[in-house]
């Protein structure tokens, strides 16, 4: 029997804020595997350590203790030139507050992970951006400022541009979390066309009840520990 | 164009005010820098044109004659006693020859031999000590343009001819037509008549300087063939030390140029240099703070946007990059705005000063340090970007988010 070696896999991974009597564990031990093409999201109540563990595995910050490996690469001895490499080539970010660079347009925003590795704006990449617009629905708003689009649209933006150089997993961190009904439909709805589409592997964190519902597995994590794994990898 | 450089463009058109007054500030900056250049420039022409207007240039005299050692007895213990006598007046006696080699000479405006001593001019029991010229009457323009400068009666330099300063006609209440005698300090005494009165605007010269022919010279001084020495004007003044080398070399004259009897303006124009130095020092440190200042606080203010570049991907380098071209641009931008505001400036002023008779600062548009306030100025916003680009590459890109 052939077992597919996961996407991410974790074990025992510990993070640790401060020193001394003020040192702080977030993060107990977690184990967490994810497979390739997944649609997981992550849930918990605040201060459980959730963003704690997005942010250790899109490579912004480094765990205290414990193993992380990516596509069979271990990241924890990784230099920090090598793990913004890695960040730009297989990972996309989407956040609650989607985080646009204002003073550039949509269709900039979605080049920008593109041309800030290639150095250039190219017209393959420009295309692509465009694509991927016209994928979210926002062919007609290419040339807007992100000052000039809706909450929605705006998170419509910043999955394109997760997306723009074909990651391998997308963190999406409270995706919905700022939109109305309706665009946080559109979008839930987006990401897992995508997940789809793509065979992108997605780890959503959440509150909402609603998007976990949403999603292939739900993993629970509590007091810096995951607690409860609900759903199976497909 | 590199995507770096569009991105440090874009941020800089987005913030327009803080640009404009960016780039306002660098110029002023510029514009100072510029300024000060242009009026010590002026400043130094001017006061070389006014040195060298009246005094020539390279100066050929005998050379100072001294008696011979005459070996003695080498076992014998010697001392020697060399005396130097003023009692022989020093002259050039084969000044002819010295005229020719400096006339083959390339280069020389002018060339001019003279007579001079001391002297006083007396009329009735007024008397005024003078320097005395005695000059060949072609050559009277030569070196110093007394025929301009004439306010009263002509420039005729004939045998009875006093040409004088209009202070020493003022002091003595002398008037063109006037007969005066001038004694020598030989004693020798003769009756001229004052042809012409001159205002150089020179104390010296309008003071205690008279000309005379130069065959009445030599009666005055008792030099009956040489000449005291031979005056010479050059096409490049600036070119003085190596003419005086190469004519002393080549007549056996004593050759001394106006460089090194003037040593003193060039200190003076040293000194001057060295304050100008020091203003823009000033002026490139404040431009630096002034970028420095405002690129860091853009750091701060884009936090969350560095933040998210990183998490995309974007190394530190393309940071750095960001706010180094922001400042090369602030620097670049503001010197050609300031070295053109300045060049305008430099040139209104030094017009106006022409206009109003030179009486306006001596500025020279021309020598204001354009190429090197905009080269030392782009380095400085270069210099400037650093410390923001060194915060903003170093900003943690989840505390950024998370803020």
């Amino acid at each position: 029997m052939i077992i597919a070696s996961p996407l991410v896999r974790i074990r025992d991974l510990v993070k640790t804020f401060g020193e001394g009597e003020t040192a702080t564990r977030v993060l107990k031990g977690v184990d967490l595997d994810l497979q390739a093409a997944e649609f997981v999201a992550l849930l918990g109540p605040s201060g459980s350590g959730k963003s704690t563990l997005m942010s250790i595995i899109g490579t912004l910050m480094r765990p205290t203790s414990g193993e992380l490996s990516m596509l069979g690469r271990s990241l924890i001895g990784m230099a920090e030139d090598e793990l913004t490499e890695f960040r730009n080539s297989y990972l996309g970010f989407v956040f609650q507050a989607h985080h646009l660079l204002p003073d550039f347009t949509a269709e900039e925003n979605v080049c920008f992970p593109a041309a800030g590795r290639a150095g250039f704006e190219r017209a393959a990449d420009r295309a692509r951006a465009a694509s991927l617009l016209e994928r979210v629905g926002l062919a007609d708003r290419r040339a807007y400022r992100a000052t000039q689009l809706s909450g929605g649209q705006k998170q419509r933006v910043a999955l394109a541009r997760a997306l723009m150089n074909k990651p391998q997993l997308v963190l999406a961190d409270e995706p919905t979390g700022n939109l109305d009904r309706e665009s946080s439909d559109q979008v839930l709805h987006l990401l897992r066309e995508m997940n789809k589409e793509l065979r992108t592997t997605f780890l959503i964190t959440t509150h909402d009840e609603g998007v976990a519902a949403f999603c292939d597995r739900r993993i629970h994590i509590l007091d810096g520990k995951v607690a409860e794994t609900a759903g199976a990898a497909p | 164009m590199p995507f770096v450089v569009k991105v440090a463009w874009r941020y800089l058109l987005s913030s327009r005010l803080q640009t404009a007054l960016l780039l306002s500030g660098v110029a002023i900056g510029v514009i100072a820098v510029v300024f000060i250049t242009a009026l010590l420039g002026g400043l130094k022409i001017y006061l070389i044109r006014q040195t060298t207007e009246n005094i020539p240039h390279v100066t050929l005299e005998q050379p100072d004659q001294l008696a011979t050692f005459l070996p003695g007895d080498p076992a014998a213990r010697q001392i020697y006693v060399r005396l130097k006598t003023k009692d022989r007046r020093e002259q050039i006696l084969q000044w002819r020859s010295a005229m020719a080699i400096v006339g083959r000479t390339g280069g020389i405006a002018a060339a001019a031999p003279l007579i001079f001593g001391s002297g006083f001019v007396l009329r009735g029991q007024a008397l005024a000590p003078v320097s005395v010229q005695g000059v060949e009457p072609e050559k009277l323009d030569a070196i110093s343009p007394i025929s301009p400068k004439i306010v009263a009666g002509s420039a005729m330099v004939d045998l009875q001819a006093l040409l004088i300063g209009v202070t020493l006609a003022d002091d003595l209440g002398l008037r063109v037509g006037q007969p005066v005698v001038l004694r020598s300090d030989r004693g020798r005494e003769r009756t001229l008549v004052v042809r012409g009165i001159y205002r150089t605007g020179l104390g010296n010269l309008d003071e205690r300087t008279a000309y005379v022919h130069i065959k009445t010279a030599r009666t005055l001084f008792d030099l009956p063939q040489g000449v005291s020495e031979i005056d010479i004007k050059l096409a490049d003044l600036n070119a003085a030390d190596e003419y005086a080398a190469r004519l002393g070399a080549a007549t056996g004259l004593k050759a001394t140029s106006w460089i090194s009897r003037n040593k003193q303006i060039f200190l003076a124009l040293d000194n001057q240099a060295r304050t100008g130095t020091m203003i823009k020092f000033f002026a490139m440190l404040t431009i630096m703070i002034g970028v420095a200042s405002a690129l860091l606080l853009t750091t701060f203010r884009r936090r969350a946007e560095i933040g998210i570049m990183r998490a995309m991907g974007l190394s530190r380098r393309f940071i750095v990059g960001v706010f180094l071209l922001q400042g090369v641009f602030i620097g670049l931008g503001g010197a050609l705005l300031g070295a053109a505001s300045g060049f305008a400036l430099a040139s209104l002023l030094g017009l106006n000063a022409i206009q109003n008779g030179g009486t306006g600062l001596p500025i020279d548009a021309a020598e204001g340090s354009y190429i090197e306030g905009i080269l030392v100025t782009t380095l400085c916003g270069l210099l400037a970007a650093l410390l923001p680009a060194r915060a903003a590459a170093r900003i943690d890109p989840m505390d950024a988010i998370n803020q």
